[in-house]
């Protein structure tokens, strides 16, 4: 009898292990090899728009923004790197209705959070007419949609010339500055790969929550909020952590470090990877946490 | 008989005096400045030292290259050096191409025009100078750098 059940347990084992495969192995017809590519940012460039202009209305009634942008766009593809096109997500977002707020500020906010850019790079384009010649100006700038880190700024001039063809002078300004701004976004970009991209983590309470904090909590009794910092020193990249700062209530780290790549695999690593760690470590606190995640933004909601 | 010494002494003198101010020549640094750019293309002016008029242009020619690689060009579009600025490290992390790159002339593909501005100055030692604008194409320079992993693609 003891021996019946011994092989049914195995054959339980066996059958567990090899439903786990069938769950977890990878499909043949995606099968790799082991290669690994690393994810790249996703690029959006932007016309800037003053407070209360219409975002829609501004591309299409300028053509020296177009230009501008169009530009630059030849710029990242000159270097072999696809952006996100913004007027097709704008037409995207049109068609779709997708905008309903009268405020454009969030409508600008909405398509970087509708087309998943990491980057959105800005154009702000200034014509600037005089009786010693005509110019363009344009103010560039890149950052990093979800922390609001800086990666390139740059200026750049057509010079002033004796012609109203604003078209040229928009060119010549973005061809005046456009590699150098590409090139200082590569050295950031540099910066990322060897020490990691930035998250922001939101830890917060549930409004039924027993605890806050302040709570001792684990074996050891440490209050909360302790807690979750030894855990971050060990856990966030090169140990490159801020916390921006700590109430009873909430814990905002609005600068933690994690690597592009799974140090132990060598597989892409990414923000949810890194939730489901804090997942991990909070419920081995004996809590119950709920984890959202948008973008490069970890939400933390303790039950 | 006294004036003809006096005049000798003279000459003797003045050919010492010139060949002396010829000799005290500083042999130039290798100086490569920025002229102009276009469309992925970058010219520079460099100065070359070699035993020959080639040696020298090629001299010239690899001082444009290193620069661009390890320093960065002010006023140009490559203000930052586009390997890395610590040149030892770099050049013996990546020895093979290099070799190819310099010792096999593979950087000439890169020079679109290599022009002598100068004539061939003679220092003593029997060292001479060149004055050359030399034309790169960087967008093809930068792409070869980074199909062979020398530097990463734009991006993560």
């Amino acid at each position: 009898m003891q021996m019946k059940n011994k092989y049914f347990i195995l054959a339980l084992m066996l059958l567990q292990t090899s439903l786990i495969n069938s769950v977890f192995c990878q499909n043949t017809a995606t099968n790799s090899g082991g290669q690994v590519i690393t994810v790249q940012p996703k690029i959006m460039v932007i016309p800037y728009t003053k407070e209360g202009e219409d975002l829609r209305t501004v591309l299409e009634n300028d053509e020296n923004k177009r230009i501008a942008i169009a530009k630059i766009k030849e710029g990242f593809d000159s270097r072999g790197f696809t952006t996100v096109d913004f007027v097709a997500k704008l037409k995207a977002a049109k068609d779709n209705n997708a905008f309903t707020s009268d405020n454009q500020t969030d409508i600008k906010t909405q398509i970087i959070q509708m087309s998943g850019a990491d980057v959105y790079v800005q154009a702000e384009v200034i014509v600037e007419k005089g009786q010693t010649g005509n110019s363009v100006k344009l103010i560039l700038t890149a950052y990093e949609a979800s922390t609001g880190n800086s990666l390139s700024n740059k200026v750049g001039e057509s010079g002033k010339f004796y012609t109203e063809d604003f078209n040229k002078l928009a060119s010549k300004a973005v061809e005046s500055c456009v590699e150098d701004f590409l090139n200082i976004m590569q050295t950031k970009f540099t910066d990322i790969v060897n020490n990691g991209k930035s998250v922001i983590i939101d830890i917060s309470f549930d409004a039924g929550s027993q605890y806050k904090m302040s709570s001792e909590i684990g074996s050891d009794g440490l209050p909360l909020s302790d807690q979750i910092e030894m855990w971050m020193e060990k856990n966030a990249f090169k140990n490159n952590y801020h916390i921006q700062g700590t109430t009873d209530l909430r814990m905002i780290f609005d600068d933690v470090k994690i690597p592009l790549k799974d140090q132990a695999t060598g597989n892409n690593y990414n923000p949810n990877k890194f939730a489901l760690e804090l997942f991990k470590f909070f419920k081995g606190l004996g809590l119950q946490p709920g984890k959202d995640v948008k973008g490069s933004t970890i939400y933390i909601t303790i039950k | 008989m006294k004036i003809q010494i006096l005049v000798s002494s003279l000459v003797v003198f003045i050919l010492l005096s010139l060949s002396y101010s010829c000799s005290r020549k500083v042999l130039p640094t290798a100086e490569v400045n920025y002229l102009s750019s276009n469309d992925g293309t970058v010219s520079m002016r460099a100065i070359g030292i070699g035993s020959n008029q080639e040696n020298a242009i090629t001299d010239a020619e690899k001082n444009a290259f290193n620069v661009i690689f390890f320093r960065g060009l002010p006023e140009s579009e490559q203000k930052i050096a586009l390997i890395g600025t610590n040149e030892t490290v770099e050049k013996e992390k990546h020895k093979d191409y290099f070799e190819k790159f310099y010792k096999g002339k593979r950087y000439k593909t890169f020079v679109m025009s290599s022009i002598p501005t100068s004539d061939l100055i003679k220092y003593k030692g029997g060292e001479k100078s060149i004055s050359v604008d030399i034309k790169v194409n960087l967008v093809a320079l930068r792409k070869d750098l980074e199909q062979n992993n020398i530097i990463r693609k734009f991006g993560f």
